[in-house]
């Protein structure tokens, strides 16, 4: 009986917390974003633009992140928030050094702009009770695919593009304001 | 139970945290030991390096025993979670581009593993930017001015460029210590004009810049000073002298203006412009009264008492009349006042008659006259007005005697003149030589003419 009560007592809470509904992600952008962006966003994506020789063939081919998140009317903050999360995920091997700084200092400085109170959950966890499919060998293929192209400097490029665009759409609309 | 259980739970994780905070040696012996201050500060320096920042960290108190102590920054950085700080001497050194510099990181004090102290501080709040060099002063003799310029390491930086400094300027002449005049400026020019300096001294001048807007922090170590001498300026010298003469020419003229103006209409205007003058204004103010009441009248009628002298009888003229004066003077006025009391008119001379007065006796000319030979005689004919002023005019003894007639023995004895206005008319008659006589004409004035000839020849004859 003992140790139940402690299981009740130091256990409960925290489960709770955890079970709390946080698939919603409150962000609350910074007052001084515009100074941050100007500042200190601005040299991470000019560096990134001196680099020219990465992506230079880069082809146009749709990703599908892109075709399922984009910057759209009062979902700028949502769009921004998911895209620095992939650039996160995304494979640092096949570039230098430099550029993975750059773009880690894009995330990281956009998620504290963003002062997102809780993580966005993009996949739901697999239960217990439900079997997971099997997956064809084609779909297989076709994930392997995909990933590597996610991994790719083209993609990282063009994420980091899309990021800078969102950003100045969101200033631009906070500056009408 | 449960709630028991509860209960003695609580007390026990309350003894660990409160055991925990104690000074509880490494040795196990409890300890009342006085807390170190370990507070301390730091400052950071962007793009020092290339693309590498700094971080300086030091204690407060420099008599802290920091042997064992360590530096160490969280949070906020770029691939990794902390860094630790290199000791140098008594700081505490890390040079690294890892700083995100952006929101607070959190730099601890650590003994070993344990955090004694930590701070949350932004890296871009503490910048300390580099020193300014190359510091130049330029003198523009056209303009009179000099032109401080200077450089800065921050103008090639992409964080913390030059628009995010604001830079002083500190200036001050070598013999006045700590008497430095301080000017900010958001560029690296300065313009000090040369009358605002002193001439011929020694300057010394230096900048140093301060972080403004998105980073903030402090002061940057000073520049190198410059050192620059002011030329002697001759023009400056002159000033006071250029400046003193033109105040009083300036106050001459001033002065010769309000003169002229006040003197224009008076003096001014009539030697530049002068007025015809009015003939007749300027007659009388000629024939003024004279002092001895002369006769201002051009009426001949009234000069007829007066003596007419020649030039060369002037010295003769005086004598004679100081005589006559003092011998005629009673019987004129006796015979003034005869003739006011019988209303005698006095008559009206013609401006023809001559009239003789004893001064001319005694020349040669007037002896001719007198000899009747009237051709010879020639004597000024002068008009008298009658008035009784032509008598009493000359005091000094020029008396006019109407219808009298003189001879030269009459000159030398005491004469008895009798009263003018009973003489009548006396007109020159051209008789024959030897006979001074002079009659009158057949006419009532001739009849007085007689009377005087006969008034007068019985005075002769009573002479």
């Amino acid at each position: 009986m003992f140790h139940v009560s402690f299981r009740y007592i130091f256990g409960i809470p925290p489960l709770i917390l955890v079970l709390l509904p946080g698939a919603s992600s409150d962000c609350d952008i910074d007052g001084k974003s515009d100074k941050v962006f100007g500042n200190i966003l601005m040299v991470s994506f000019n560096a990134l633009d001196s680099m020219r020789d990465i992506c230079s063939n880069c082809q146009q081919n749709a990703s599908n992140f892109f075709k399922k998140n984009s910057c759209d009317d009062n979902k700028e903050v949502k769009f921004l928030y998911r895209a620095v999360r992939k650039l996160k995920q995304c494979n640092k091997t096949n570039n230098s050094e430099e550029f993975n700084d750059q773009a880690e200092r894009i995330s990281k400085t956009t998620l504290i702009l963003l002062n997102c109170t809780s993580k966005v959950k993009e996949r739901k966890p697999p239960t217990l009770h439900k079997v997971q499919p099997t997956k064809t060998l084609e779909e297989k293929k076709l994930l392997k695919e995909q990933k590597k192209q996610d991994d790719s400097p083209c993609f990282v490029k063009r994420l980091l593009d899309e990021i800078k665009t969102c950003w100045n759409k969101i200033l631009r609309g906070a500056k009408k304001h | 139970m449960t709630i028991l259980g509860t209960a003695f739970g609580m007390v026990f994780y309350l003894l660990q945290a409160v055991s925990g905070e104690s000074g509880y040696a490494q040795n196990g012996d409890l300890e009342d030991a006085e807390p170190d201050d370990y507070s301390f500060s730091c400052y950071s320096q962007l793009e020092v390096n290339g693309p590498q920042h700094t971080l300086t960290c030091a204690f407060d108190d420099p008599d802290v025993n920091s042997t064992n102590l360590d530096f160490e920054i969280c949070k906020n950085l770029v691939g990794v979670e902390c860094l630790h700080l290199s000791k140098l001497q008594d700081r505490y050194f890390l040079r690294t581009k890892k700083f995100l510099l952006v929101g607070d990181s959190k730099i601890c004090v650590k003994l070993g593993d344990k955090k004694i102290t930590c701070k949350n501080i932004n890296i871009v709040e503490i910048v300390k930017p580099e020193a300014p060099f190359d510091v130049k002063v330029m003198y523009h003799e056209e303009a009179k001015e000099f032109v401080v310029t200077f450089n800065t390491s921050h103008s090639q930086k992409s964080y913390l460029t030059i628009k995010d400094l604001i830079h002083d300027v500190a200036y001050r002449q070598e013999k006045d210590e700590d008497n430095w005049m301080h000017k900010n400026l958001s560029n690296t020019k300065l313009t000090l004009l040369q009358r605002k300096l002193q001439p011929d001294a020694m300057y010394e001048i230096k900048v140093r810049s301060i972080p403004t807007d998105y980073f903030k922090g402090f002061w940057s170590e000073w520049s190198p000073s410059y050192h620059f001498r002011t030329s002697e300026s001759k023009g400056e010298w002159m000033d006071p002298v250029v400046l003193t003469i033109s105040i009083l020419s300036f106050l001459s003229m001033a002065l010769l203006v309000i003169l002229a103006c006040v003197l224009w209409k008076k003096r001014i205007k009539p030697i530049v412009w002068p007025s015809l003058p009015d003939h007749k204004k300027t007659l009388e103010q000629l024939c003024k009264k004279p002092k001895k009441n002369l006769n201002v009248s051009f009426n001949p009628e009234s000069f007829l008492d007066c003596q007419i002298h020649k030039v060369d009888g002037i010295q003769a003229r005086d004598e004679t009349e100081g005589f006559l004066q003092d011998a005629f003077s009673p019987q004129i006025e006796a015979c003034e006042k005869q003739r006011l009391g019988g209303g005698m008119q006095r008559p009206s001379w013609p401006s023809e008659h001559a009239v003789i007065t004893p001064g001319t006796f005694r020349e040669d000319a007037p002896l001719r006259c007198l000899t009747g030979n009237v051709t010879a005689c020639n004597p000024p004919i002068l008009p008298s007005s009658g008035s009784p002023n032509c008598g009493d005019s000359d005091k000094n003894g020029t008396h006019v005697y109407q219808g009298m007639l003189l001879s030269p023995r009459t000159t030398n004895n005491n004469l008895s003149i009798p009263c003018p206005l009973q003489l009548g008319i006396l007109t020159l008659n051209p008789v024959s030589q030897g006979q001074p006589i002079l009659t009158s004409q057949d006419s009532p004035s001739s009849l007085q003419s007689e009377e005087a000839y006969v008034t007068m020849s019985s005075f002769y004859q009573n002479q």
